[in-house]
């Protein structure tokens, strides 16, 4: 049960043409925390396989404790691996000392649930933080600043303190910090988790420009799953240290394979059935009960015009009992529930309708 | 009061201010190292070393549990070697340093570990050394407690420096014992009582106005 479902576990080593190196790749990564004996010894991640394609939003959810932290923190070295192999953009970080690590961080942005931000320090002063521990002259971190605070719309808060700051306004300091020293990949721990969910989407428009505008590959850390249907191109599911499920962000909302990413999918997906029509629902049909189909739309056929046809073409009534469609990475998916009459030729016919345009339909039960 | 008691006030005040200043300056040098060294080695923080943490800590809290009036006779060896002698003003301001360091300390490791762990995270992301993590995140961060604190070192060290009398230090707790109370001038001791009350008044509401100015944590008007 446990066992990682990959839909297209294939997919990217298998294709024909060269793909550059992944920027990150976990090969049956583990950390274990030592206790005082053996016996308390805390496994917090084993088994990770994971891989960061260049350009990417890849996306890390799972619950409080189920290592998501560790994971991201093992990226940049403020965690240590005890087992398996991490390699970044080829190389093997994985012996890195801490010298060799702090080189390594320069190259990897970071941002935090609470921002981080020094509160000594004004906007100005803090994006310019990572760029004197860099060593970077005055002149140029004076330039750089400017572009970064212009970048994430903040030029008018220069010289002001992170206390007279809204929580968006601090993330968006934030990722200039992080920006500063022109890092490859942006790691993001629960960026958005202390925000309302204007700002996240605020903060999520942000972080994808920074990844379409500026090609930087973004890894993040969530435990909303809002974040990962929104901008991440591919998603990994992560419960009790080990990843459960990872793939495209489409394919793994539109066809979760383990029961904690369905859970996690279905408040976004609205594929749940609404609680005052589930206690109506009957496993059996009755006499003029009426069948529950929960139609699923995916990619192109979301916007096919599926009642009006069922009504013009079948000649019978669809009555809608619950729906949704919404943008998955982007793609339009959504899914239905209606009733129709449980008669044999119609109900035939409707099935067969929608098999001819393309979409899934189950039966779940019947509603009188 | 007589001119020649009024000079004698005046020259015991510039002697207290000298020695606390003396003391509190070179208490400051030597305590902030060793306090932000106590606040950062404990195992697993930035400069690990739980061995000599423990060891300084020990040190630390042997020579503020000893009294000071014992501390200045225990160390007069010490003293002498220091300073060439054992009395005398700049004699005292040894002892004066030897207390203060440790108070320092200890009130800049509370400082620094009031600083949010968060930020030391986000400066290791950023490649920071633990030197640059010191100067850069955890000084300037903890700069209006550390103020605070070393106001209170102040006060109290104008408190201890009325005590040096005893190994013929000067200042004003010397002079208030010598003439208030051995020459029954209460004049004098009153005098004494009143210069001392401004001096902390002054000490106290200078160092919360500087750390209230440094402190850029609340919004400001």
């Amino acid at each position: 049960m446990n066992a990682p479902v990959k839909p297209d576990a294939l997919g990217i080593g298998a294709r024909p043409f060269a793909v550059p190196d992944p920027i990150i790749r976990f090969e049956q990564v583990g950390k274990t925390y030592a206790g005082r004996s053996r016996q308390q010894a805390v496994a917090a991640l084993s088994g990770i396989d994971l891989t960061v394609p260049a350009g990417a939003i890849v996306g890390v959810i799972g619950r409080s404790g189920a290592g998501k932290s560790t994971l991201i923190r093992l990226v940049n070295g403020l965690e240590r691996a005890t087992a398996g192999r991490i390699l970044i953009e080829g190389e093997d970080v994985t012996a890195l000392n801490e010298a060799g690590w702090r080189r390594r961080r320069r190259e990897i942005g970071m941002i935090f649930q609470h921002f981080n931000l020094l509160s000594s320090r004004t906007v100005f002063d803090n994006v310019a933080l990572p760029l004197e521990i860099a060593g970077t002259p005055k002149a140029t971190i004076a330039s750089k600043v400017e572009k970064l605070l212009a970048l994430v719309g903040l030029a008018d808060k220069s010289g002001r303190y992170p206390a007279e700051l809204s929580g968006g306004q601090k993330q968006r300091v934030g990722i200039a910090r992080a920006l500063a020293t022109d890092p490859k990949l942006l790691l993001c721990d629960e960026a958005t988790s202390a925000l309302d969910p204007e700002t996240t989407q605020s903060i999520l428009a942000l972080l994808r420009q920074v990844n379409r505008e500026l090609g930087i590959t973004i890894l993040l850390i969530t435990h909303e799953i809002p974040v990962i249907k929104e901008i991440c191109d591919r998603v990994a599911v992560i419960e009790g240290g080990r990843i459960v499920e990872e793939g495209e962000t489409f394919a793994v909302f539109t066809n979760p394979q383990h029961p904690t990413t369905a859970r996690f999918v279905e408040a976004v997906t609205g594929v749940e059935v609404p609680a005052h029509l589930a206690d109506r629902i009957r496993p059996e049909a009755r006499p003029g009960s009426e069948i529950v189909l929960r139609i699923t739309f995916t990619g192109e056929n979301a916007t096919a015009p599926v009642i009006s046809r069922l009504s013009s073409v079948v000649g019978v009534d669809v009555n809608i009992l619950a729906g949704r469609i919404d943008a998955i990475a982007g793609k339009p998916f959504g899914s239905l529930l209606v009733s129709v009459p449980s008669r044999i030729p119609e109900s035939e016919a409707v099935l067969g309708a929608l098999r001819n345009l393309g979409l899934k339909a189950e039966v779940i039960g019947h509603v009188s | 009061m007589s001119p020649e008691i009024l000079r004698l006030i005046g020259q015991a005040t510039l002697d207290t201010l000298s020695m606390v200043a003396v003391a509190a300056g070179i208490g400051t040098l030597l305590g902030l190292p060793l306090g932000v060294f106590l606040a950062t080695s404990k195992r697993g923080e930035l400069f690990a070393a739980p061995a000599l943490n423990a060891a300084l800590g020990v040190l630390v809290n042997a020579t503020r549990s000893t009294p000071f009036i014992i501390l200045v006779v225990a160390i007069i060896p010490f003293t002498r070697l220091i300073a060439g002698t054992s009395i005398g003003t700049t004699a005292a301001i040894v002892p004066l340093t030897v207390a203060s360091v440790p108070f320092i300390a200890r009130l800049i490791e509370g400082a620094v570990r009031e600083v949010d762990q968060g930020l030391v995270e986000a400066a290791r992301a950023m490649g920071a050394t633990p030197l640059q993590i010191v100067r850069k995140v955890l000084v300037p961060e903890a700069l209006p407690a550390i103020v605070l604190g070393l106001t209170l070192a102040i006060v109290s060290l104008i408190g201890f420096s009325a005590m040096v009398g005893a190994v013929g230090g000067g200042g004003l707790g010397d002079l208030g014992i010598r003439y208030g109370y051995q020459r029954f001038m209460p004049e004098v001791m009153a005098t004494v009582v009143a210069v001392l009350i401004v001096l902390v008044q002054f000490v106290q509401s200078f160092g919360d106005r500087l750390a209230r100015r440094l402190n850029k944590r609340l919004r400001q008007g």
